[in-house]
């Protein structure tokens, strides 16, 4: 047959170089370690994402699937996502606390309200011993569904630490009140001064209900184990919070006001004693016996919990710090407390990985102080709950939040409570349940392209100049222009965006975009890896072909 | 015709025959579906030719020919000659390699250039004969091995620079001559838009990558041709009348090792005294044309940074809740 | 209506009545009056056409090619080294058949470089897959011009119009220009199938392998071979349009009765039959044969014509070195092939500018053969006196 001398377009087509590949792309979404560090386990990239459209009602909808508070934790949370977030590697990590805290705010103010997930009412009730963060998440998720739900608290005031141990400054008691009634609107009933044992017995509980969940949180500070007989001028960190909250500001210093306060402890709940104490005039120094962030010893050192940029601030407030210090003693003249003498801390930890610090002879220093607040960590008080407390879930008993985790993190305890919640409804409906742990992140900025991105400042809420006068709150909230421009900033790790790298680089007319996505033709693709190798967020993998 | 893609016409589509990974094949198809089907392409003999047409088959969707090796601004001459000879104005567009473009087509492209044929050349700069097996050609930078240009005893490979081509053409005073790369396809699309206003010669140089020439992983084609930009040795500049018009600024100067390491024709340069000088050179080479370009310190917005910055055509998605890609995929 | 005209003008002016639409071109003498003739018309407004002044024969080649290809009738002249430069050009002008004319001014090849005549140049490209006419006169180059048009568009072939350069190129002679009217009656407008446009997109020149080559080959073989009733019947056309015909493939003169043909190409053939009626009356039976078509190689022609005759004398300007004339090799493989044993001597003359004068052409057909020695061919002797070669 004589060949043609012109020859049809495209008709390449029926040569399927698709048979050379040795390895294919495959779009593929991951889960970023914003998420996967959220104790909360909230899907931020979502919610960022629908905040990018300035889809505001459905991104607090999006984010409030997992955790009700999200003006109350974009305000408290110490908001480990943004220590995960890959933006760092770029410029700096999205301000994700200040969208939370910005979505929680707009919701507050357009008294958005949460929507049933499911309108059929369930008959089968559940008891929740604890309104604190736990108690209220798992209540939400269960009244969400339809179930009848009775939260028992023994507290006046509901929010549990949240309302007890958190200072105004941080987190004022409106924005709390506001979230808590939004949860409660979903028709949650409360009983609260209803101690167990007290007030309703365990049994009563047992018997009412179909499953009970306790969110007793841990209340109890754990006593410095010092000999004094004499707790004159000693006072634990949440005793000291707690007696603030209630309203008793002037009353903790009144008597004899101390000019020098030694806080001892390393945790957060140290920095919000300290920080307090400033707002109430009095110098303050907190003894701590880790080092600080960023410069802990090799092979001892373990570095401070509380929040960096929690010391950042109370640095900024004036706060003194003495690191790997540990206290020999108080030293009193009489009663008077004149100070604390601290010794150098070499070991903080024993084998067994408890705090036990050893403290160098020789090494004694003297901190003057006329008040002692020990902040060094707190216990669950089981008392009338001893029998439930030794329930399983198969008696129709769940535990969680502060009681039994080890992180004492207000997100912490909300994702418990969600946790507890998906878990009593599938046991109700006799259905298994996959305990939903936080996904393993995937993607990490090495897997990214990162110089695809613009670099962007980061925007911040303002700070307050008189932050020291009182107890309001040191940093406002982002404006709308910050707030769109912060969820802009969101890389969408792992996540296409559809910025058609993929499809402007396959050198073979491969990847086919369609509405909403692109598609590899396996016909053409000879598995180059130029589009997994540009694709910004990593949304492709490459996989060897087997067989 | 192929129409399988709604979004874009394909004048270069799939079933072609070029090497995974190839930065000729890209550019072309980035090129000619910024230009479109209703224009004429005129190609050089070389790789983008070989590749595209075989046996009856052709992976053009639009009017296309090639003649021989050196002629294809000429046979683009002719062809323009004749559209306006019969008052049509459909675009003229040649696609050549650097062989056909730097050595054996230069004679015809100043020919070309110099009568004012309303033609774009566009010139895919593989910097070697590649489609002959990897012979050094003008283009070919100093010290890069190929098999005509080999390493030994006494040579640490090309011996000569890469001819400044790019100057030579404009050298015509003509409306409008640039360089571009893959790498950075705003930079590229706004050029070909621009070449594509303008009446009367306008030449493209476009930096295309190898991965068989070049010797590095199919996957790096784009990542290769960031880095030539980002190290200074490939200036990406815009020339109208032989006046240096446009540059795009360096947001932050790359030393040229980290272009040089992932490519296997210059491995030879690294661990021995006499490849060590040639390094150096190379990184004066990239020193000069920063200098001269003004590449660190152009009064310009357009940046490496800026230029490569990825739009979002989609809101994103969540990965906990959204369908993914694949599932799109499976309802092709 | 006849005008004394220099042959390249008068070829011009044949150019000009086809309407080309693109003419490129490179100066080479003697090639150079034609396009002279031709940018003077454009310049003028009396040609329609864009005239692209090439950067060399490649560069014309390829434009006329494009040109060609992008829909428009085209026109390139050339000669000797230019046409080499073509050479690559030209054979791919073939292999895309695109219907281009050109006319080769024919002159000799250096080195050593020499501007003047022979047919080295054109019959180097014989293998190029063109059709190529050999002109006698400036008249037949004109009419040869327009009737190459209709040909090269009617079989999708290019057509090569050989003029011996200066003795046609430069010579004024009497030429009747044909009207207007008359060559748009006879030469349609151009219209090319194969033409590049987006409403009809193609592949045009795309790769082969062995898997089809050989097929483009035979194809291309087949439609230069299927020229040659095209060529005739054109030429009678012509005749019966304009009054002249020009042998079609080959013109016979008194070759009725002849028992020795010379055979020739081009200008020379005047000198021939000049020799011829002298020989003749003389008592000679000689007759001249003019090969006009020397590619396609008319061989079933040559054959009728030359069945009577019991020697042939073939005069060539141009000489395949190492192996001799090129013409009368593909006779004797012609006449061959017919079974006859008819002996061809072949005589290379007239290189680099030489006159082939009546005298040398009456001293060829007089000497001996000298085939017994087993040389194929023979130079023409250099210069010969009147009257040494009077031997009447």
């Amino acid at each position: 047959m004589t060949p043609k001398l012109d020859i049809e377009p495209g008709s390449s087509t029926a040569y399927h170089t698709g048979d050379w590949r040795t390895r294919q792309p495959v779009y593929r979404n991951k889960w970023p370690p914003c998420s996967q560090t959220c104790p909360a386990s909230e899907d931020i990239q979502a919610w960022l994402a629908l905040a990018t459209e300035q889809h505001w009602q459905a991104a607090w909808q999006k984010l409030t699937e997992r955790n009700p508070f999200p003006a109350t934790m974009g305000r408290i949370c110490y908001h480990a996502c943004e220590s995960a977030c890959n933006r760092k590697h770029l410029d700096s990590a999205v301000n994700i606390h200040a969208m939370e805290r910005y979505l929680g705010d707009r919701a507050i103010t357009r008294k958005w309200s949460h929507k049933p997930v499911c309108d059929t009412p369930q008959t089968q009730r559940v008891a929740i011993v604890g309104a604190g963060p736990a108690g209220l998440s798992c209540a939400f998720q269960l009244a969400r569904h339809g179930y009848p739900v009775t939260i028992f608290d023994a507290q006046a005031v509901p929010g549990g630490t949240l309302y007890s141990a958190i200072p105004d400054y941080r987190l004022p008691k409106s924005v709390l009140a506001s979230e808590i009634d939004a949860i409660l609107a979903l028709g949650i009933e409360l009983r609260l001064n209803s101690r167990v044992g007290k007030e309703i017995s365990e049994s009563d509980l047992r018997d009412q209900f179909d499953a009970v969940f306790l969110a007793i949180g841990s209340q109890r500070p754990r006593q410095y184990p010092g000999k004094e007989s004499s707790r004159h001028r000693v006072m634990s960190g949440l005793e000291f919070l707690h007696r603030l909250n209630r309203g008793e500001q002037i009353a903790l210093l009144s008597e004899r006001k101390p000019k020098h306060v030694a806080v001892v402890g390393g945790g957060n709940t140290a920095i919000d004693v300290a920080r307090c104490i400033r707002r109430l005039g009095a110098e303050v120094t907190v003894i701590c016996a880790q080092d600080s962030h960023g410069n802990h010893h090799r092979e001892l050192g373990t570095e401070m919990p509380a929040s960096l940029q929690e010391v950042i601030e109370a640095e900024t407030e004036g706060v003194q710090f003495i690191y790997r210090a540990g206290i020999r003693r108080l030293v009193r003249s009489g009663e008077h407390l004149s100070g604390i003498e601290i010794a150098h801390v070499d070991q903080v930890y024993d084998r067994h990985g408890d705090f036990n610090p050893v403290l160098f002879d020789g090494t004694e220093e003297f901190v003057p102080a006329g008040l002692a607040i020990f902040a060094i960590g707190q216990e669950t008080d089981w008392q009338g709950l001893e029998q439930l407390s030794q329930s399983t879930q198969a008696d129709g008993v769940w535990l969680g939040g502060d009681a039994v985790s080890k992180s004492k993190l207000a997100a912490t305890a909300v994702g418990s409570g969600y946790q507890a919640a998906m878990s009593i409804m599938a046991d109700l409906k006799g259905e298994p349940f996959v305990f939903d742990t936080h996904k393993k992140a995937q993607i990490t900025f090495r897997q990214m392209s990162l110089h695809y991105y613009p670099k962007q400042s980061r925007h911040e809420g303002e700070v307050s100049e008189q932050r020291l006068d009182g107890f309001n709150e040191v940093e406002t909230g982002l404006l709308d222009d910050d707030a769109t421009h912060e969820a802009r900033r969101c890389l969408s790790c792992g996540v296409c965006f559809m910025c058609d790298n993929c499809w402007h680089f396959c050198p073979d007319a491969a990847v086919i975009k369609k509405a909403g996505g692109y598609g590899i033709d396996d016909d053409y693709c000879k598995g180059c890896g130029i589009c997994a190798q540009e694709c910004p967020c990593g949304h492709i993998d490459m996989e060897r072909l087997t067989g | 015709m192929d129409k399988r893609d709604p979004f874009r016409h394909n004048v270069l589509t799939s079933g072609h025959r070029a090497c995974s990974g190839c930065g000729e094949a890209m550019a072309a198809r980035m090129v000619t579906d910024l230009i479109g089907p209703d224009a004429i392409y005129i190609n050089a003999t070389g790789c983008l030719q070989v590749f595209t047409t075989h046996n009856q088959q052709s992976a053009w969707q639009a009017p296309w020919i090639h003649s021989v090796f050196a002629n294809a601004a000429a046979v683009a001459s002719g062809v323009e000659a004749a559209l306006r000879a019969k008052g049509k104005d459909t675009p003229v567009v040649v696609q050549a390699g650097d062989g056909g473009t730097f050595d054996i087509g230069l004679q015809c492209l100043s020919g070309m250039i110099e009568r004012g044929h309303d033609v774009l050349f566009v010139c895919y700069d593989n910097e070697a004969y590649m489609n002959t097996g990897v012979q050094r050609s003008s283009s070919t930078p100093h010290a890069v091995r190929t098999t005509t240009s080999p390493p030994g005893r006494l040579s640490q490979g090309k011996h000569h620079l890469k001819k400044d081509v790019i100057s030579i053409i404009a050298a015509h005073h003509m409306p409008y001559a640039a360089t571009a790369t893959i790498a950075y396809f705003p930079d590229l699309k706004a050029k070909v838009e621009k070449a594509m206003r303008i009446k009367g010669p306008r030449f493209l140089q476009i930096l295309s990558p190898c991965p068989l020439g070049w010797v590095h992983d199919s996957a790096l084609s784009v990542t290769v041709s960031r880095l030539a930009v980002e190290t200074g040795l490939f200036p990406l500049i815009e020339l109208e009348h032989g006046e240096l018009t446009g540059v795009m600024r360096l947001a932050e100067q790359k030393p040229v090792e980290e272009y040089l390491r992932p490519q296997g024709r210059f491995k030879h340069l690294f661990g021995s005294k006499a490849g060590a000088v040639e390094l150096r050179h190379l990184q004066a080479l990239a020193d000069a044309r920063i200098r001269r370009y003004g590449l660190l310190d152009a009064d310009t917005q357009w940046d490496t940074a800026c230029a490569m910055q990825s739009v979002r055509h989609g809101r994103g998605g969540y990965a906990s809740s959204m369908p993914t890609s694949e599932a799109v995929k499976n309802d092709t | 209506m006849k005008q004394l005209l220099e042959g390249s003008q008068a070829v011009a002016e044949a150019v000009r009545l086809c309407r080309p639409q693109v003419v490129a071109a490179y100066p080479i003498t003697p090639q150079t009056h034609i396009i002279e003739h031709l940018a003077q018309q454009v310049a003028n407004g009396e040609l329609a056409a864009e005239f692209i002044n090439a950067e060399s024969e490649f560069g014309a080649a390829s434009i006329v090619l494009g040109a060609v290809a992008g829909g428009a009738r085209a026109f390139t002249a050339t000669a000797s080294q230019g046409l080499l430069l073509m050479t690559e050009v030209l054979y791919n002008i073939a292999g895309l058949r695109l219907p281009v004319v050109m006319v080769c001014a024919n002159r000799a090849v250096g080195a050593p470089i020499n501007i003047f005549s022979d047919h080295q140049d054109s019959m180097a490209l014989r293998d190029a897959g063109w059709i190529q006419l050999y002109v006698e006169s400036n008249q037949e180059a004109v009419d040869t011009l327009i009737q190459a048009y209709r040909i090269a568009e009617a079989c999708e072939l290019p057509v090569m119009v050989c003029m011996d350069g200066f003795f046609l190129t430069h010579t004024f002679e009497s030429v009747d220009l044909p009207t207007q009217a008359a060559v748009d009656d006879f030469l349609p407008p151009f219209h090319f199938v194969r033409t590049l446009d987006p409403a009809d997109p193609m592949t045009l020149g795309g790769g082969s392998e062995a898997d089809n080559y050989q097929e483009y080959r035979s194809a291309q073989q087949a439609a230069v071979e299927d020229a040659q009733p095209v060529i005739e019947a054109f030429d009678a056309e012509f005749d019966d349009r304009f009054g002249r015909a020009h042998g079609g493939l080959l013109q016979a003169y008194r070759l009725d009765g002849a028992e020795t043909a010379l055979l020739g190409m081009g200008s020379l053939m005047g000198a021939v039959r000049d020799v011829v009626d002298k020989l003749r009356d003389r008592g000679q039976a000689v007759g001249a044969l003019r090969l006009r078509c020397f590619r396609p190689f008319p061989a079933q022609a040559l054959v009728r014509y030359l069945s009577g005759v019991q020697r042939i004398i073939v005069l060539e300007k141009a000489i395949s070195i190492g192996a001799g004339g090129i013409l009368a090799s593909e006779l004797r493989a012609a006449l061959h092939q017919a079974g006859m044993m008819t002996p061809v001597e072949s005589v290379i003359g007239g290189l680099g500018g030489r006159d082939l004068t009546p005298q040398v052409i009456e001293s060829v057909f007089h000497e001996t053969s000298r085939d017994e020695m087993g040389a194929t061919f023979r130079f023409a002797p250099d210069h010969v006196m009147p009257d040494e070669t009077d031997h009447g």
